[in-house]
């Protein structure tokens, strides 16, 4: 046999081989029963660890589920933040004794109107937004009248600024639904930032909507409470009823607690109320244990948890911060969060922090704990900085991480439903059964039409069909593409579509053989001369798939990808196994006579 | 089996026949755009849409009346398999925020038909910023896709071949769209996606028949021109019909079975492939033997080119 050939037929028995290999799975639909071993805490039998753990996702069209676009209302956030910079520029004024009339925000519009005693102290005034670094990167003067008896000045954010605003008040928004989704404890929630400074959040499988709903959109709870233990030697002790535990200790007591009692693997709300409830008679009165998630930075799974004790008071609230900031220190070379507490804040921090000196302060988030910081000084300002270790590099990212956490406490992001889709359960299945019924019945159609028009030949095209759709199927569970009830009608077009690779080929030998050539020449020809229409036509709507790709969500999105990933299959197998057969039958007993 | 095979119709010598066709059907299509216009679905104008099975059979009538009540002016369709039991309601929004709509929809429903006694099996929300976007990025997607095409056929064949395979892409989607206008089929986004679709894959037809001109392209003279190209037309034939039939069986076996959703997207993929065919067949190649003829002299009094 030739090289070429014998190559080829390893390849497409192993691409094949590979393809049935990533499907069973799905067909067996071992993803839902691993969930639920998992969810279970129960031992996963051998096969799933030979097995790929990637099914085929069901699209929400066909699982049920949840899909909801929350608008972030960036509107009110710069108003608020328009309030907070009056509140900065008064104080400013005041000490370097610029004397005005009003500082103010007309209309909510997120300019602010400066009314000045005099032109001197507007000169002044501009000095200073001019002059400091600070303002200057925030506000752009919009107008002046110096020559009116109290002359006036407005000003307004710079575009730059808003537009960083913007971002980072969506970022804020999204980082919160994902803490506040994974303490409602959903398997495989997806949350991203879509164009329009919108949130699209998207629940498989879930039964209760407005629940899930209503977890969304609450505002974040933050509270400020101090952690139950010390450090020694980079390593926190808590104390426990029976004496002083380390955290790793700690988490080792909680890994076992979560395998004895099976509890799911996850941090849920429900699952940490259980741990507490397990470990019940260890906690000291009034404490209680609560989790540091730490993410994976690109998949944002949560890879680790880290347990705190903490006294079950809060002592501070996120109601009681006014302003929260990202500032870098030239001094020290870091970045820090600087935060300012309103008048009970102040209050209540100073009375913590004096009598606190040394021991640690957690951060906690809806629950969860985002940092734990050292007590240094008590603080009777009401103005504290939270710094987290040295370099700039190092520091900003956690800094931005927590500056976001505590903004979310002060300055909560308003989120209004955009656009909603709820599919139930038994709709999905309907809707499943019926989309595979047609698509066989499609695809039965064109295999006998295939088989009756070209016999043999038209046989041949139906088995790179069959590898057709296996190949499809399986690279759709790999790329992790969801399949929707688009996404099941475009199977049955691309099965209806694939075949025409191979009547453009099979037309051509047809009329190769009219012109006297002998089979074998043929069927060369034939396929050398199609090429260039099968190619050219299939990348034609690719072309489509790939723009219907980017301009589509949901539904649409799993249309296009079948579409697309089927024209690259198709080109694969209608091409070269078609041609693989016929060379195999050349080389056997050579091509006498074409069934086609 | 062979069908149409050694034909020889001619195709460009009768072609005025075949362009009066599609003439009179994109006239009938603009006709209908202006007088009837797109049923829009929600996805593009914003409101409420819900799937809501009832425990005992109901009628649409009923349903449209309880909620007329209201004050809705909903529009209610009965879903072809179930025995009156399964309905899709949808309405515009009619509150600040859609949200609103929605419960007080659910609460007329609960007034009229009691508590339990029927099930909100989906329940679809889009705002009208949302619904505007759309409308804007659809359009859009349909511009980038026919440019894409263009710019891909002029590249792979002669630059006078482009315009009539993307003017026969332009009369697909322009008829297509015009049966959904005139059928008032609910213009969403799968139909939308169908558009596209039909957009990528119509134009396949005229590259067998263009990929065969260019074969033979050696033999084209001014006066051989419309020899050539329909003795092309004609040696394709069976292949243009074929392929065309075979995505056809599959799009109508989605269309008699797939159901709802599936049910109108399949009709439109029916009407382009039909009509993309006969584009194929009867347009692309007049306009293709148009430029070939007058492009030269075109170019050089556009500008583009300086000379023939």
């Amino acid at each position: 046999m030739p090289s070429s050939l014998k190559w080829r037929i390893v390849l497409i028995c192993a691409v094949t081989a590979l393809g049935i290999y990533i499907l069973i799975p799905t067909i067996l639909g071992l993803k839902e029963k691993r969930e639920a071993a998992l969810q279970k805490g129960e031992e996963l039998p051998w096969y799933y660890h030979v097995l790929p753990n990637k099914g085929l996702n069901l699209g929400l069209d066909l699982r049920g589920g949840i899909y909801i676009e929350l608008q972030v209302d960036l509107k009110s956030a710069v108003k608020r933040q328009a309030d907070l910079a009056i509140y900065d520029i008064e104080s400013t004024f005041k000490d370097k004794g610029v004397s005005f009339e009003s500082i103010t925000q007309p209309e909510g519009t997120g300019t602010i109107s400066i009314v000045f005693k005099s032109r001197e102290d507007m000169e002044k005034g501009l000095g200073i937004l001019e002059g400091y670094a600070y303002y200057r990167e925030r506000f752009i003067v919009k107008e002046r009248f110096e020559n009116e008896e109290k002359p006036r000045l407005t000003i307004g954010f710079s575009n730059e600024f808003l537009d960083n605003f913007e971002r980072e008040t969506v970022r804020q928004a999204t980082e919160n639904i994902r803490n506040r989704v994974d303490r409602y404890g959903v398997a495989e929630p997806d949350i991203r930032g879509v164009s329009g400074n919108r949130i699209a959040v998207e629940f498989p499988g879930i039964s209760d909507p407005e629940r899930a709903i209503d977890i969304i959109k609450r505002t974040g709870q933050l509270e400020f409470k101090l952690v139950d233990g010390y450090e020694k030697d980079r390593v926190i002790f808590f104390n426990m009823k029976d004496g002083e535990v380390s955290q790793p200790q700690l988490s080792a007591m909680i890994d076992k607690i979560k395998e004895e009692e099976h509890l799911p693997e996850n941090y849920s709300a429900d699952t940490v109320s259980k741990i507490n409830e397990k470990l019940r008679d260890k906690i000291p009165e009034g404490d209680e244990i609560a989790f540091e998630l730490v993410r994976d930075e690109r998949t944002k799974k949560v890879v680790k948890a880290l347990p705190y004790l903490l006294k079950g008071k809060a002592e501070v609230t996120g109601d009681m911060l006014e302003d929260v900031r990202l500032t870098p220190n030239s001094m020290e070379q870091r970045f820090e969060v600087g935060i300012r507490f309103n008048k009970e804040g102040t209050k209540r921090f100073a009375d913590l922090t004096e009598k606190n000196v040394g021991k640690r302060l957690a951060i906690v988030l809806d629950g969860y704990v985002n940092e734990a910081a050292v007590i240094e000084e008590p603080i009777l300002s009401g103005e504290a900085r939270i710094t987290l270790g040295y370099g700039y590099e190092e520091t900003e990212k956690k800094a931005r991480a927590l500056s976001i956490v505590l903004r979310e406490g002060a300055l909560p992001a308003t989120l209004t439903e955009a656009t909603k889709s709820v599919v139930g359960p038994t709709l999905g299945k309907d809707s499943i059964r019926q989309g595979i019924e047609a698509s066989l019945i499609a695809a039965v159609a064109v295999v006998l039409f295939m088989i009756l028009y070209y016999k043999v030949s038209g046989l041949f095209a139906d088995i790179a069909l069959f590898v057709n759709v296996i190949l499809l199927l399986s690279l759709l569970s790999v790329f992790g593409a969801t399949l929707t009830l688009p996404g099941i009608a475009g199977i049955a077009l691309t099965v209806g579509m694939a075949v025409d690779a191979n009547v453009i080929i099979n037309e051509r030998i047809r009329e190769e053989l009219r012109r006297g050539r002998t089979p074998k020449s043929a069927v060369e020809n034939g396929y050398k001369g199609a090429m260039s229409a099968v190619i050219d036509s299939n990348l034609t709507t690719l072309i489509s798939g790939i723009v219907l790709y980017q301009f589509g969500t949901g539904p649409i999105r799993g249309f296009a990808v079948t579409l697309s990933i089927g024209i690259l299959t198709t080109l694969f197998t209608a091409i070269v196994i078609t041609k693989t057969i016929f060379d195999y039958r050349a080389f056997k007993g050579g091509i006498k006579s074409l069934s086609i | 089996m062979e069908i149409l095979t050694g034909t020889k119709i001619p195709f460009i010598r009768k072609k005025w026949y075949f362009i009066s066709v599609s003439l009179i059907l994109i006239a009938l299509s603009f006709v209908s755009f202006y007088i009837k216009g797109f049923n829009l679905g929600i996805d593009f104008r914003g409101g409420v849409k819900f799937v809501i099975r009832f425990n005992s059979p109901t009628s649409e009538r009923a349903i449209r009346e309880s909620l007329a009540r209201e004050g809705f002016d909903a529009i209610v369709q009965q879903l072809g398999e179930s025995r009156g039991e399964r309905f899709v309601v949808k309405t515009r929004q009619t509150d600040a925020t859609v949200e609103e709509t929605s419960s007080k929809v659910k609460k007329g429903l609960t007034g009229a038909y009691g508590e339990g006694n029927f099930v909100v099996e989906a329940e679809e929300t889009v705002g009208p910023k949302v619904g505007k976007e759309l409308n804007r990025k659809g359009t859009m997607a349909v511009i980038y896709v026919l440019l894409a095409i263009l710019v891909y056929l002029a590249f792979r064949f002669d630059f006078s071949f482009a315009p009539g395979a993307v003017i026969a892409l332009v009369h697909d989607v322009i008829i297509t769209l015009g049966f959904i206008s005139f059928l008032g089929i609910e213009f969403n986004l799968s139909i939308l996606a169908a558009i596209l679709t039909i957009a990528g894959y119509s134009v396949n037809d005229t590259i067998v028949v263009f990929d065969r001109i260019r074969e033979n392209a050696p033999r084209i003279t001014p006066s051989t021109i419309v020899g050539v190209v329909e003795e092309s037309i004609n040696a394709t034939l069976s292949r243009t019909i074929i392929t065309s039939f075979t995505t056809l069986l599959a799009v109508v076996a989605l269309f008699l079975f797939g159901g709802g959703v599936i049910h109108d997207f399949a009709f439109t993929f029916v009407v382009g492939i039909i009509v993309g065919t006969y584009s194929s067949i009867f347009i692309a190649s007049p306009i293709y033997i148009f430029m070939y003829r007058h492009w030269p002299a075109l170019a050089v009094k556009l500008g583009i080119r300086k000379k023939y």
